[in-house]
């Protein structure tokens, strides 16, 4: 069987051209019990960009990430399992594991029954906080649903969230509203820049348990927009791991639904379009930066030979040229990377510290990338330096470039000569004068010898 | 002597003399031949192989050298040195040493004799031991009219312990060739000062340079000859001879010693050298004195000298002051200082201070390292008090002055050994000269006036040793001390100076020769398991035989030129994990390197260096690294049980009993070498992972861990790959921060 299967999966492979940067192999974890069918269109969607969808169970004994040490999947979807926890294959050191191997992962979770211990607990190393009792929903009174949810305001209805900064790229704006029914609110730990929220929950939401009583104002964690409806870490080797606090935005149901907010038009979901970018994002079809070719060399007016290009060694106040080259995927096809207005891209040149820190500009554009670069003169200190482009941005997969070349000191033949110092003239001359003067003191010496007869008599 | 026997054929007249210097010549080729001998003892016990620190580099050196040619060398700049801040390795080297074998493997493949450089390298240090012994007869020779005063120098230079100490084979180091340059530079300016000639000086001059090019030892002549020629000035001794002899040779060999890029300008600038220039100010002086003292009455001239000394004195000694506090000319340098206060340097420069060869000397030392000369030694130095010729002068200020050096650092007993051999030599030959005379003279008939001369002379004119038994006995006794010399010598070489150091050797019970390679297994280990520029921070002994061996860049090596960046080291290995690991980051380090010798009993390992760590990182962050903090209440270095907080957080007190309580049953390990039993929970490792650990544990290898993934502490990573659940981080006390995004 087990060949069979990996004839199947080769075939795939040869046949199936991946959408996705990263690979095309989905495993989509959920529940016997819950219906598959339910989500049909997300799963057309997912096949229709290209993913080969694999469905186990949790408790499945096939169900393993890894095979022989590799991952046997390039994405994982994980819908929220009825029972308690995900099983043995599915513990939170195989997700971080994965992760750590640059898989992606959706981890969706549902306000309807409370979160296993076992996600809790990965969601905690990534510093993602469910609410203590882990079965807590959001609900809004100004931006629900008035159709679904007309007395529990459960259902909310939200705009597709904008960039997070002005100078971050938007992968997730459009028009239209999204429905989040039975959202489990998270919070992201403060300290970790590795985390960004997806989407918010509007200021005016807070989160409680509806199987118990209203809490006392003390005990609420966080309210408003510190509860996160989707949040999302990208681990230092770029790996996703999206974090979606309704897992039922992604049914058939409301992908269609019409939904109407209080003092609204009813109007239908762009969830579809949104459940789009959300997996598109995790699973690398957007967001993907790809650093070409690198080159440094010393600046030159005409071409570089093959030879001089990105030498292993400099030497101080050298006139260096350096350029990267940056594409980005999106969808489909990798495209020249833009900087986003406001945003710079950087050139560091380190010894311990940065000696130069410049922001590389776009000189010339291929079909799919862009090339950055800048020149500038090394430093006069020697050592061993490295050219260093360090991009991170929120959503955006991480630059990070280290080149080691070595900086080294003026070689003997390399200062300029003594006469073309003006201040060497004093010694060159005084020089010159010595031995002039001796030879014209040797000179009068040997023609000014004394002429013995005569000194004897005068003695 | 009625009838002249078969050998008076060989030994009298003219073809006497040819036999002698036949004979002189075999006996200098067998010393030459016995001084390379006794040098092989580390090749045959070990094998061909380069030895200890200082050599490792200087072979690295040799072999850049012999690939890339000579200006590639010159202007070598070495990125795997110094990690980051590399290292000008051309313009900081004395490349006297590189450039010799480099020029001996040239000639020989010239010869087409294909040797191996290390082979070259290994053999240089007994090659030019042979060359010392011939250098030390020229110079001896001078010295003494005894023909065998000579010889005996050359054979006791040959042999002497303090100077194989240095220059066995495999002992690649400067003072290899340096010692045969300062032996051979001192008989050129005897000759120089003998002879008055500015060949003999400019000869001086030139292997003064070669001497300035392969060791920084040069200094030492640098301050002899001036002070020779001083002394000479102030005994009166003034004479066209000295002047001329001096004058070429400081001229020219400033000059010379002026084109090596490390010295470059410190002849002129570095106090150190300022005697030199003073004395050639001086001498020309009392030389335009000598010839004013032509033309003037004594009574003006005595005016006239009075004032110009005064005057010059006076403006000299402001002059130097003034610059050295404008700082044109260095003051003098803490090596400098700590040769005249044996406790300077240890309070402020731990780093000269905590080099054993910088120790003082130990008095057994002389003893083992000279054996019998040491006693010849001080006859020696009152023979030349007798006869008190220029040369002997030389001879006493060069006894004076080394003897001194060589109480205050055992590393200068290596100049010490020269003169001793010559004073020795003298003595010894002197006493040879009156035992071993065969003959009697024929008394004389008459009592002639001469005979007053001499105290308790009442017994008869003749003075002298005649008895054939005390002739015997005399020298029958010193046979024997030359006979234990030699055996004493060989010993010393064979169980004290040819240890590689590189490799170990133990006894096993049934004693047969354990050997201990674990340096090299480590060192190759790197070199086959890490990529080509993986940075490796170890403390710096260990640094040049890791660039040598293994071939990987490290952080700091035994050209301690930064203090600062030793410092760096010392305080990663010497603070907690939280505060090293930036440090190792900020450095590239990819693997740390220590040496662990508690399993072994192997004492020269870090734990017991480690003061000296603490003690530079203390010396530039007080605040940060105290020693203090490493003894206990009671002022004792514990690793037990009772060791420090700080001690058992450190770096490398974790590094080297790392995971080393698994080799023995629960509570039972043992420090062999502290001799104490370790607690019974080694220490954990957060932000490192061992990589290696070497047969007999001397050398442990750890690898620095990446920044985790997640953004993780890597304590938090360690107990979550250990199964432990993370607490979740309880209510924080006051106003939730909230992220701003």
């Amino acid at each position: 069987m087990r060949w069979c299967l990996a004839f199947l999966l080769v075939c795939f492979l040869a046949t199936v051209s991946a959408l996705s940067s990263s690979g095309s192999r989905l495993l989509v974890v959920l529940d016997e019990s819950t219906e598959k069918s339910s989500f049909s269109t997300l799963w057309s969607d997912l096949e229709g960009r290209g993913y080969d969808l694999t469905f186990e169970s949790p408790k499945s004994d096939k169900l393993s990430l890894f095979a022989h040490g590799e991952r046997a999947y390039d994405h994982l979807l994980i819908l929220p399992p009825k029972s308690k926890g995900l099983g043995p294959a599915l513990t939170p050191k195989h997700i971080i594991d994965f992760l750590d191997k640059d898989g992606n992962v959706i981890l969706a979770l549902t306000g309807k029954s409370a979160t296993s211990s076992s996600i809790s607990s990965l969601l905690l190393e990534v510093d993602v906080h469910l609410s203590n009792d882990r079965s807590a929903v959001v609900v809004d009174h100004f931006n629900y649903d008035t159709l679904s949810a007309s007395e529990k305001h459960n259902v909310l209805l939200l705009k597709r969230p904008d960039a997070l900064r002005s100078d971050v790229k938007a992968f997730f704006d459009g028009e239209g509203v999204v429905a989040f029914p039975n959202v489990a609110p998270q919070t992201l730990g403060s300290d970790s820049p590795l985390l960004m929220p997806i989407l918010k929950a509007p200021a005016t939401a807070y989160a409680y348990n509806p199987k118990e009583e209203t809490p006392a104002p003390e005990d609420i964690e966080a309210t408003g927009s510190q509860l996160n409806i989707i949040s999302a870490l990208q681990s230092r080797n770029s790996a996703r791991f999206t974090v979606l606090g309704s897992v039922e935005s992604l049914e058939n149901q409301w992908f269609t639904a019409s939904v109407k907010a209080p003092n609204g038009k009813k109007v239908s979901t762009a969830n579809r379009e949104f459940a789009k970018q959300l997996t598109g994002w995790t699973f690398k079809e957007t967001g993907v930066l790809k650093v070409g070719k690198i080159e440094h060399h010393l600046a030159t007016d005409g071409e570089v030979a093959a030879e001089d290009l990105n030498p292993k060694i400099y030497r101080i106040k050298n006139e260096t040229f350096f350029s990267i080259e940056v594409s980005e995927y999106v969808y489909d096809k990798w495209v020249p990377f833009e900087l986003p207005t406001g945003d710079e891209l950087q050139l560091e040149f380190t010894m311990l510290s940065p000696f130069h820190r410049l922001a590389l500009q776009p000189t010339s554009r291929t079909e799919t990338s862009t090339v950055y670069s800048t020149q500038f003169v090394t430093p006069d200190q020697h050592g061993i330096f490295s050219f260093r482009v360090n991009y991170k941005r929120p959503f955006l997969t991480n630059i990070e470039e280290k080149h080691e070349v070595t900086v080294r000191h003026f070689a003997h033949d390399e200062y300029p000569r003594s006469w073309a110092i003006s201040g060497g003239w004093v010694w060159i001359a005084g020089l010159w004068s010595v031995i002039g003067g001796f030879l014209a003191f040797v000179v009068v010496w040997l023609y000014s010898a004394p002429i013995a007869d005569n000194a004897k008599k005068t003695q | 002597m009625a009838e002249p026997s078969s050998l008076d054929v060989l030994l009298k007249g003219s073809s006497g003399r040819n036999t002698r210097g036949l004979l002189r010549i075999v006996i200098l080729l067998t010393v030459a031949a016995a001084a390379v001998a006794s040098r092989l003892f580390s090749v045959i016990r070990f094998e061909s192989i380069i030895h200890e620190f200082d050599p490792w580099f200087n072979f690295r050196a040799t072999k850049y050298l012999v690939e890339n040619g000579f200006y590639s060398f010159w202007d070598w700049f070495d990125d795997r040195t110094w990690h980051p801040l590399g290292r000008v390795t051309g313009g900081t080297l004395y490349p006297g040493l590189m450039v010799t074998s480099g020029v001996i493997w040239h000639v020989l493949r010239l010869l087409t004799i294909p040797v191996d450089i290390r082979n070259v390298c290994v053999m240089l240090a007994p090659g030019f031991s042979g060359l010392t012994a011939l250098a030390m007869y020229l110079l001896t020779c001078e010295m003494s009219t005894s023909p065998s005063a000579g010889l005996l120098a050359a054979a006791f230079m040959g042999i002497a312990p303090g100077y194989i100490s240095r220059s066995v084979a495999g002992s690649y180091d400067n003072e290899a060739i340096a010692i045969f340059l300062m032996v051979f530079t001192f008989y050129l300016w005897i000759k120089a000062v003998k002879n008055g000639s500015i060949m003999w000086g400019a000869l001086t001059a030139l292997f003064y340079g070669y001497m300035v090019s392969a060791w920084g030892g040069y200094v030492f002549i640098t301050n002899i000859i001036p002070l020779h020629v001083f002394v000479l000035l102030c005994m009166g001794r003034y004479s066209s001879r000295a002047y001329i002899a001096y004058t070429t040779w400081y001229a020219l060999g400033t000059l010379g010693s002026m084109q090596i890029p490390f010295v470059g300008f410190l002849p002129i600038r570095n106090s150190d050298h300022m005697s030199a220039l003073g004395v050639f100010g001086l001498i020309q002086l009392v030389a335009f004195a000598e010839f004013v003292r032509g033309f003037l009455p004594g009574k003006q001239f005595q005016r006239l000298l009075t004032s110009m000394v005064l005057l010059t004195f006076g403006i000299g000694f402001a002059g130097l002051v003034l610059l050295t506090v404008s700082g044109v000319v260095a003051p003098w340098s803490g090596r400098f200082y700590s040769l005249w206060d044996t406790g300077y340097a240890k309070i402020h420069i731990p780093i000269i201070a905590s080099v054993s060869e910088h120790q003082p000397t130990a008095w057994p030392a002389f003893f083992f390292d000279l054996n019998f000369l040491i006693w010849l030694f001080p006859a020696g130095v009152f023979m030349c008090f007798q006869s008190l010729k220029d040369e002997h002068v030389f001879v006493i200020i060069y006894a004076v002055l080394s003897s001194y050096f060589a109480g205050v650092m055992v590393r200068l007993m290596l100049t010490l050994t020269p003169i001793v051999c010559v004073a020795a030599a003298m003595a010894l030959s002197a006493v040879l000269d009156n035992f071993l005379t065969l003959g009697k003279p024929t008394p004389p008939s008459k009592v002639n006036a001469d005979g007053s001369k001499f105290f308790g002379s009442g017994k008869g004119p003749m003075v002298g040793i005649y008895s054939s038994i005390s002739k015997l006995f005399v020298s029958g006794t010193i046979t024997l001390y030359l006979l234990i010399f030699v055996a004493h010598c060989t010993w010393v070489t064979s169980n004290a100076y040819s240890s590689p150091s590189v490799v170990l050797a133990s006894r096993m019970p049934d004693g047969s020769q354990f050997i201990i390679d674990d340096y090299r297994e480590a060192y190759y280990w790197l070199r086959q398991n890490t990529p080509d520029n993986a940075k490796i921070m170890s403390w710096w002994d260990y640094g040049y035989q890791i660039g040598g061996m293994a071939d990987r860049p490290t952080l700091v090596d035994n050209n301690t030129w930064n203090n600062t960046h030793i410092a760096t080291v010392g305080k990663a290995m010497s603070s907690r994990e939280e505060v090293s690991y930036p440090i190792l980051r900020q450095h590239d380090v990819d693997y740390v390197l220590v040496v662990f010798g508690g399993l072994l009993g192997y004492s020269g390992d870090d734990l017991n260096k480690f003061l000296w760590m603490v003690r530079i990182a203390e010396g530039i962050w007080p605040d940060e690294v105290k020693e203090r903090d490493f003894f206990t209440s009671r002022g004792e270095y514990r690793v037990d049980e009772e060791a420090t907080p700080t001690m058992r957080n450190s770096l490398m007190y974790k590094m080297s009993y790392y995971n080393y309580q698994s080799l023995f049953p629960a509570g039972q390990a043992v420090d062999r070498v502290r001799g104490v039993k370790l607690p019974a929970e080694g220490p954990q490792l957060n932000t490192l992972e061992e990589a290696f650990t070497s047969e007999n544990w001397i050398i442990r290898i750890f690898k620095v861990k990446d920044l985790d993934n997640f953004g993780r502490d890597h304590s938090n990573v360690v107990a979550f790959d250990k199964g432990l659940k993370k607490k979740r981080a309880t209510k924080k006390k006051g106003p939730r921060v909230l992220r701003t995004e």
